[in-house]
């Protein structure tokens, strides 16, 4: 089995027309211009009013004119490469193909040997590594949870804990503030060898949350710059939702969020030109009587495919936001028919990377085999979005002439040959015990599949000096910044 | 060297390459070698391997089909090479074949791929036969296992046609009927007084070694 199976997608599906496309970024730039975005940090405010936008010191709010924006977002690449420690682990970003994550970061973890809910720790985060290592539908690692016992070191040991487990590129959501983000750039350091190799073939990049309405939020504006100038990938998550920090309406949600990302790509081109940045744009809705976050919307999923419009508007690779549900529990309902559209419509408009696999409860409880769910939907949509292939030995002209009119394809070598290509799901499909005894449930299936990946599949290790290198950073961080 | 030989014609059957087969059990004959060895240390040993391959989900129906055939093919060789006094083990001697009117067969040829893997003598007798062909085929192979196929609630009923015509040619005693098709049921069986039912080939097989008395 080869270790990443991205979607290759044929089937394509827009949003918005090109001229919605074109009033959004209209309307976003004027909100850029006008009302502009809070930056709590001096000196993000210094280097915008260097670069001649209009900086309110007191409100540490800066507005940026149209030209300013579009001038700094030309220098964004729009394709560059995710490295993982191994061959076969490189994700290229070019808008071909979709890469898939797991989903971050919990507090919360349904306990691998007695399923009772318990505060999440460093070795669940180095497990999951290991199961996504395993498994073909992720491209990338997200640590799932927090490494609460490290308190504010949590960050840097999740990243310990996703290095140490898994070959594929680790995005760091959780790392925050100046003096970690340089803890984190050290450990990156270390795994790609060298500072030319990390600027060439990142093993890490980082994901930055914005703060809705239109503010930054100064640790995390102030990492991302560390990791622009350290030439590793930076990426802004904006999540408007509609109602409480947003308005009520998509459009003008969709406006916030692009204003808020687009805003934190600029600063990284004037702290860096040519930094490789990305935008994330997920909107969502509120409970309507508790102002409770709501992922699971028909109006979410259609943002998301017009985020993904608006990221390569930009001319910046897309991550797109999916699974990571309302429900608290695997296997039910309500937790099938939402996970069916969300990685479904990502994938058909083309994001660049995805996230997140994995988790239940809004992306705050782990249950371990919900990951296997999850890659059983990625799979059952990567065929989908292939579309069909009818050409060459798929035409099977020459067999069907060969069995002729009755018979059957069952002893055909072209049916051998093929009947693989033609994916079934595995977990609603269990080979017929041969005694007749019925199939278990489809959780002990899906639990089943994820233990045997924690026995039998064996992530490469990292050397001996690399794994020393990385502990003594986490003790020099340990020093300086304390639990 | 001979067990290179074995060794070839077993990798043939779990390959499925029925050409390959044929030619092997050829040379085997040719330089001498014992045919009921070959059977036994070549061919049954592949089809035991694709039937494990088969059970553990890692081979799928048309490796299972091609490997059999690939036996088949070997025997075709084999077989008419035995000395007298050799015998091949089986299990059972088996007829199968689909009803009067009746033109499906996958389901049969299914169950009889899984018997021969199994280690049955299977002759199949094809579609649309009568209750009076059944029987003939009983009376030419001694055959004590009868499998009757039917796919369609119109001709179901000649499998009951099938038992009375054993019954009597006096034959009833010797062979165990067994039935299957989609239409057939657990019930319908008892009522025609079959011996024994299957809603698929991989459940055949436990029926069919129950049936003999071999399990």
């Amino acid at each position: 089995m080869p270790r990443i199976e991205p979607i290759e997608p044929k089937l394509h599906m827009d949003v918005l027309t090109p001229e919605q496309l074109a009033s959004i970024r209209a309307a976003t730039l004027q909100i850029l211009e006008e009302v502009g975005v809070r930056f709590p940090s001096e000196r993000a405010l210094r280097i915008f009013a260097e670069h001649g936008a209009k900086v309110d010191w007191q409100r540490q709010v800066v507005r940026l004119p149209a030209g300013m924006v579009e001038e700094a977002l030309s220098h964004a690449p729009r394709s560059y490469v995710l490295s993982g420690r191994s061959p076969g682990t490189d994700l290229v970003l070019d808008g071909t193909q979709s890469y898939f994550a797991t989903d971050g970061c919990g507090t919360q973890t349904a306990d691998f040997e007695t399923g009772e809910q318990r505060d999440s720790r460093k070795d669940d985060v180095a497990k999951m590594a290991h199961v996504a290592d395993g498994l073909s539908s992720i491209a990338f690692y997200w640590p799932m949870v927090s490494a609460q016992e490290y308190g504010r070191l949590a960050p840097l040991h999740e990243l310990d804990a996703s290095f140490g487990n898994t070959v594929k590129h680790v995005q760091t959501e959780t790392v925050m503030g100046e003096q970690p983000a340089r803890y984190a750039v050290r450990m990156a350091e270390a795994i790609a060898g060298s500072r030319e190799h990390l600027r060439a073939k990142p093993p890490l990049s980082a994901l930055i949350c914005t703060i809705a309405p239109l503010s930054q939020d100064q640790e995390g504006i102030e990492a991302a710059m560390v990791y622009a100038e350290a030439g590793l990938p930076v990426g802004f998550m904006a999540m408007p939702t509609m109602g409480s920090t947003a308005p009520a309406a998509p459009g003008g949600a969709l406006v916030i969020g692009n204003a808020e990302a687009v805003s934190a790509m600029v600063l990284m081109q004037l702290v860096a030109p040519g930094a490789p940045v990305f935008q994330a744009l997920l909107v969502s809705g509120m409970d309507p009587h508790t102002a409770d976050y709501l992922v699971s919307l028909p109006q979410k999923y259609l943002c998301n495919v017009a985020a993904v419009q608006m990221a390569h508007d930009w001319g910046v690779p897309s991550l797109a936001g999916t699974f990571g549900l309302d429900a608290a529990e695997p296997a039910t309902w309500q937790l099938g028919r939402d996970s069916v559209y969300t990685a479904l419509l990502c994938a058909l408009a083309g994001t660049d990377i995805t996230i997140g696999l994995g988790m239940l409860k809004a992306s705050t409880l782990l249950v371990p085999e919900q990951i296997i769910f999850d890659d059983e939907i990625y799979h059952t949509h990567r065929v989908l979005a292939e579309g069909l292939d009818v050409g060459g030995e798929g035409l099977a002209l020459e067999v069907i002439a060969e069995v002729g009119p009755g018979g059957h394809f069952l002893a055909q070598k072209h049916t051998r040959r093929h009947l693989r290509e033609v994916w079934i799901p595995q977990l609603t499909q269990p080979r017929p015990a041969v005694d007749g005894t019925p199939p278990p449930d489809i959780r002990r299936r899906a639990r089943a599949r994820l233990d045997r990946i924690l026995a039998e599949h064996k992530p490469e290790p990292l050397d001996d000096a690399v794994r020393g290198e990385l502990q003594a950073i986490l003790d020099a961080a340990e020093r300086e910044l304390g639990r | 060297m001979s067990q290179e030989m074995y060794d070839k014609l077993a990798q043939a059957v779990i390959d499925g390459e029925p050409e390959d087969a044929e030619e092997f059990a050829r040379q085997a004959l040719d330089r001498g070698l014992d045919p009921l060895d070959c059977i036994n240390r070549g061919l049954s040993p592949g089809i035991d391997r694709v039937g494990e391959l088969f059970a553990s989900g890692e081979y799928f129906l048309p490796d299972l089909i091609i490997g059999g055939d690939a036996m088949k093919a070997a025997l075709g060789v084999l077989e008419p090479a035995l000395t007298g006094g050799q015998e091949r083990k089986v299990l059972g001697q088996v007829v199968l074949g689909t009803v009067e009117g009746d033109l499906h067969e996958i389901g049969k040829t299914l169950v009889g791929t899984m018997l021969t893997a199994n280690g049955f003598l299977v002759t199949d007798i094809g579609v649309d036969k009568s209750a009076a062909e059944f029987v003939a085929a009983v009376k030419e192979t001694g055959a004590t296992l009868v499998g009757a196929s039917a796919l369609l609630t119109t001709t179901m009923l000649h499998q009951q046609e099938v038992i009375e015509a054993l019954k009597e040619a006096g034959l009833r005693d010797q062979v165990k009927v067994l039935v299957g098709g989609a239409p057939i049921t657990e019930s319908w069986a008892e009522k025609i007084g079959a011996d024994g039912y299957a809603d698929d080939a991989i459940s055949a097989v436990a029926v069919a070694k129950r049936l003999v008395g071999a399990a």
